[in-house]
């Protein structure tokens, strides 16, 4: 009897000790609550365990609900952040310049499997400072023209198309607009540079010259013109002025019959507005450079330069961007992933409207005068005047050169 | 020996009766101020380790636009604010302690606002104040019959005053409110009223529907106040902030109201005063402490206002809602840049200070605490 004992007694100690032995690195991903979390936690079953478990490595995602960037920087600060996490374009600079975020170059140079030439470049060079990688992007957006197509064909109007200038898609509105007497309009505009801004690019207009922003620039005052004209001509409405927060809201509305959005639209439209019959196609081109602008939205892994998991973290981070997993985020029309490899991806092909809008947001992304959505160090304080000036343009309180000349001393002082 | 023991732990009783809360005090407050001081005298951004640099922050802070404008939004909207909800909760007061049925459930229904988060409340009253939302539209209502309202109105005191005045020279004591005459004062007038808008002697002004941007705009009101206009976005926060404060207050008022001893009344209307004698004689000043509290606490509360101007967020310009408090905010979670914590914190300390001032000569002016303290 005493004997029985002390054998389960080893047993049960030498099952501790292997227990111990095997210890298990954890690695924790920090990143956006909603959506976000069931998608990483798939992707964390679907491609991290296969791969990693046997090396002893997991990885569980802590989604933060509200005010993502301000939780990082806090938990950054106080040490108690994860060891990978997701890093917006808009923001990443700054935590990267203070030194939170591990250099990815010589880690890069001994994965056998992720390699800088399999990222986008454009992507890529939004994360590289002083020629060094601090994140892989997982995926991007960028902006499109989201149209009704129902409300075209009962005015009888063509589509938008990828060959129209500004004047042209103004013509289709007009026609559009004066079909329905009024009861339309045509286009959705935001007051806000990140939907009017893709136009200042189009007309070659440059944000930061010599450290300096520059709202007096002829190109800048004609995109301004022409985006404010359409309020002011009954082609263009605010979302707020028919109840709506944004493009999509007021799409559903099928008061405006378009939008400008990314590809972030389809999962809402097909949940708010299931019978919309939509269409995607690119930004119009400005008539005098030819050239479409656009915006690039990416959001890039990044591995805590404080972390004690950072070869573990890569691991991990190989797995969530390996050509697979990026396969399956495509393919279920979740994000447009980084990989150059997937631009000749069968989906892109595919003949639904979702597909086909991935592909214009896909495609979007290298064409005319693209640059990544971030301005600077001062972000959104940046685009602050810009967007009242929007605003009251559009609300009838303030004239072009008025609500200009108040936004460039603004951004002087910001800048100075 | 045993007389000093139990000597000892009645001295020390208190002090461990404290320490829960002291512990609270000292961790969440005396730390956090005291890091607060000392980062307002220093450089740090949360990640580099903080450099001293004096009283620059302070000096760069009254240079920059954006801290002055936050600086004058705070003191006139707490100036505004507490002014107003000062008098409509004492007047709502009043009037809940009638004796009235159903009183209790007014009392309850007037309370709402004060229980309703404050979330959901800025959340509908963003509706109400969109640029066709339910404020413009009452507005334009307003403006369109205000010519019927007002005919109505001419009538119910016209009728009213001569009903009353042929009381009066059949000698009988009528006051000139007396609700049975003003019952049948607003059927008449209504009857009157009707009967002109049926002829098309009075007709609704045909008015454009009125459009005041309530929250995207930088305009400044009332346009004749010069340097003392606000913009009229803080006036959308300031309508929004009394509509949810004046029940809380009027609790309180209330409960001073019941510790008035009647007595006081009663000898007043044996010498003959009149209802707003009693009101301006008695009721005020026997409710000057009452006032010091609601007048300090809505004070604190509205030089501290913020969760009102995060949630109405880029609905507005932020240099028309900005408060101090915001402001702190702002600055040590700007987006996209380096949080200022330095700056920040001498805000803080700037804000922290300012309170302390305005209370303390809302103390002086109003004499209060002397009482008190006796």
């Amino acid at each position: 009897m005493k004997k029985g004992l002390s054998i389960l007694l080893i047993v049960t100690m030498l099952l501790v000790f292997s227990a111990v032995s095997m210890a298990e690195t954890e690695v924790r991903i920090v990143g956006w609550g909603g959506t976000d979390q069931s998608i990483v936690e798939e992707l964390i079953n679907k491609f991290v365990v296969p791969e990693l478990a046997d090396k002893g490595i997991t990885a569980v995602y802590e989604p933060i609900v509200d005010d993502f960037q301000k939780n990082l920087i806090n938990s950054l600060s106080a040490g108690t952040a994860g060891d990978l996490f997701y890093m917006d374009i808009f923001w990443a600079e700054y935590i990267i310049k203070a030194g939170q975020v591990e250099p990815l170059d010589n880690y890069l140079a001994k994965s056998a499997v992720l390699s800088k030439d399999d990222i986008i470049p454009s992507l890529l060079d939004a994360f590289t400072f002083d020629g060094k990688v601090y994140g892989i992007p997982k995926d991007f957006n960028s902006l499109a023209l989201v149209y009704n197509k129902d409300l075209f064909d009962v005015a009888g109007v063509s589509y938008p198309d990828e060959k129209d200038t500004w004047d042209d898609l103004e013509n289709k509105f007009s026609k559009l607009v004066k079909h329905f007497g009024g009861e339309v309009t045509g286009l959705c505009l935001a007051p806000e540079f990140a939907r009017f801004g893709a136009f200042a690019y189009a007309a070659g207009w440059e944000p930061f010259v010599d450290g300096k922003t520059n709202l007096m620039d002829p190109a800048f005052k004609e995109a301004f013109n022409w985006y404010t004209g359409l309020k002011e001509k009954g082609l263009g409405v605010m979302p707020a002025d028919i109840g709506q927060g944004w493009g999509g809201g007021a799409l559903t509305t099928e008061k405006v019959a378009a939008a400008l959005e990314g590809a972030w639209v389809l999962g809402f439209l097909r949940d708010n507005a299931p019978n919309l019959k939509y269409g995607v196609t690119f930004l119009p081109k400005n008539p005098r450079t030819g050239q479409p602008g656009n915006f690039i939205y990416t959001v890039a892994w990044g591995i805590n330069a404080n972390s004690k998991n950072k070869d573990a973290a890569f691991k991990v981070m190989e797995a969530l961007t390996s050509p697979a997993a990026q396969q399956w985020v495509l393919e279920r029309g979740l994000a447009i992933p980084s990989r150059k490899a997937l631009a000749d991806n069968p989906y892109f092909e595919k003949d639904t409207p979702e597909a086909q809008a991935n592909k214009i947001v896909f495609l979007g992304a290298s064409a005319g005068n693209v640059k990544p959505f971030k301005f600077k160090e001062y972000g959104g304080q940046w685009m602050d005047p810009i967007n009242v000036a929007l605003s009251e343009v559009m609300s009838g309180q303030k004239t072009v050169d008025e609500a200009l000349e108040i936004a460039q001393e603004q951004l002087d002082e910001l800048m100075k | 020996m045993e007389n000093r023991w139990s000597s000892l732990k009645e001295k020390t009783a208190p002090y461990v009766l404290l320490s829960p809360f002291l512990f609270g005090f000292i961790v969440f407050f005396s730390y956090a101020f005291i890091r607060s001081l000392y980062f307002s005298f220093t450089d740090y951004d949360l990640f580099s380790i903080p450099n001293w640099v004096g009283i620059t922050n302070y000096i760069n802070l009254f240079k920059e636009h954006l801290f002055t404008r936050a600086l004058r939004n705070s003191l006139t909207f707490a100036i505004i604010v507490t002014t107003l909800q000062t008098i409509f909760a004492l007047l709502l007061a009043v009037v809940m302690n009638q004796k009235i049925r159903g009183i209790k459930y007014f009392r309850t229904a007037y309370y709402m606002p004060s229980v309703t988060s404050s979330i959901v409340i800025t959340l509908i009253f963003m509706w109400m104040f969109q640029r066709k939302g339910v404020i413009n539209y009452l507005l334009t209502l307003l403006h369109q019959y205000g010519l019927t309202i007002g005919v109505f109105l001419a009538l119910l005191a016209g009728i009213q005053f001569l009903l009353v005045f042929k009381e009066k020279l059949r000698g009988r004591q009528v006051e000139y409110l007396e609700p049975s005459y003003i019952i049948l004062s607003i059927i008449l007038a209504s009857i009157i009223t009707y009967v002109f808008k049926d002829f098309g002697i009075i007709k609704p002004i045909e008015a454009k529907a009125v459009d005041i941007f309530w929250l995207n705009t930088r305009e400044k009101v009332p346009f004749w106040a010069g340097p003392f206009a606000f913009p009229r976005p803080l006036g959308a926060i300031m309508i929004l902030n009394i509509w949810t404060t004046v029940p809380t207050f009027m609790i309180l008022y209330l409960a001073g109201l019941q510790g008035i001893p009647k007595a006081l009344y009663e000898a007043a209307e044996v010498d003959g005063a009149k209802g707003w004698q009693k009101f301006w004689y008695i009721t005020v000043p026997q409710l000057k402490h009452i006032t010091f509290l609601v007048v300090t606490l809505g004070l604190i509360g509205t030089l501290q206002m913020f969760d009102q101007v995060k949630i109405i967020g880029n609905q507005a310009p932020l240099e028309s809602t900005i408060t101090l408090a915001y402001y702190v905010y702002q600055s040590a979670f700007p987006g996209a840049s380096a949080p200022k914590v330095g700056m920040a914190s001498a805000a803080a300390i700037i804000l922290a200070v300012l309170t302390l001032t305005v209370v303390l000569i809302q103390k002086v002016f109003s004499g209060e605490g002397r009482g008190l303290r006796d």
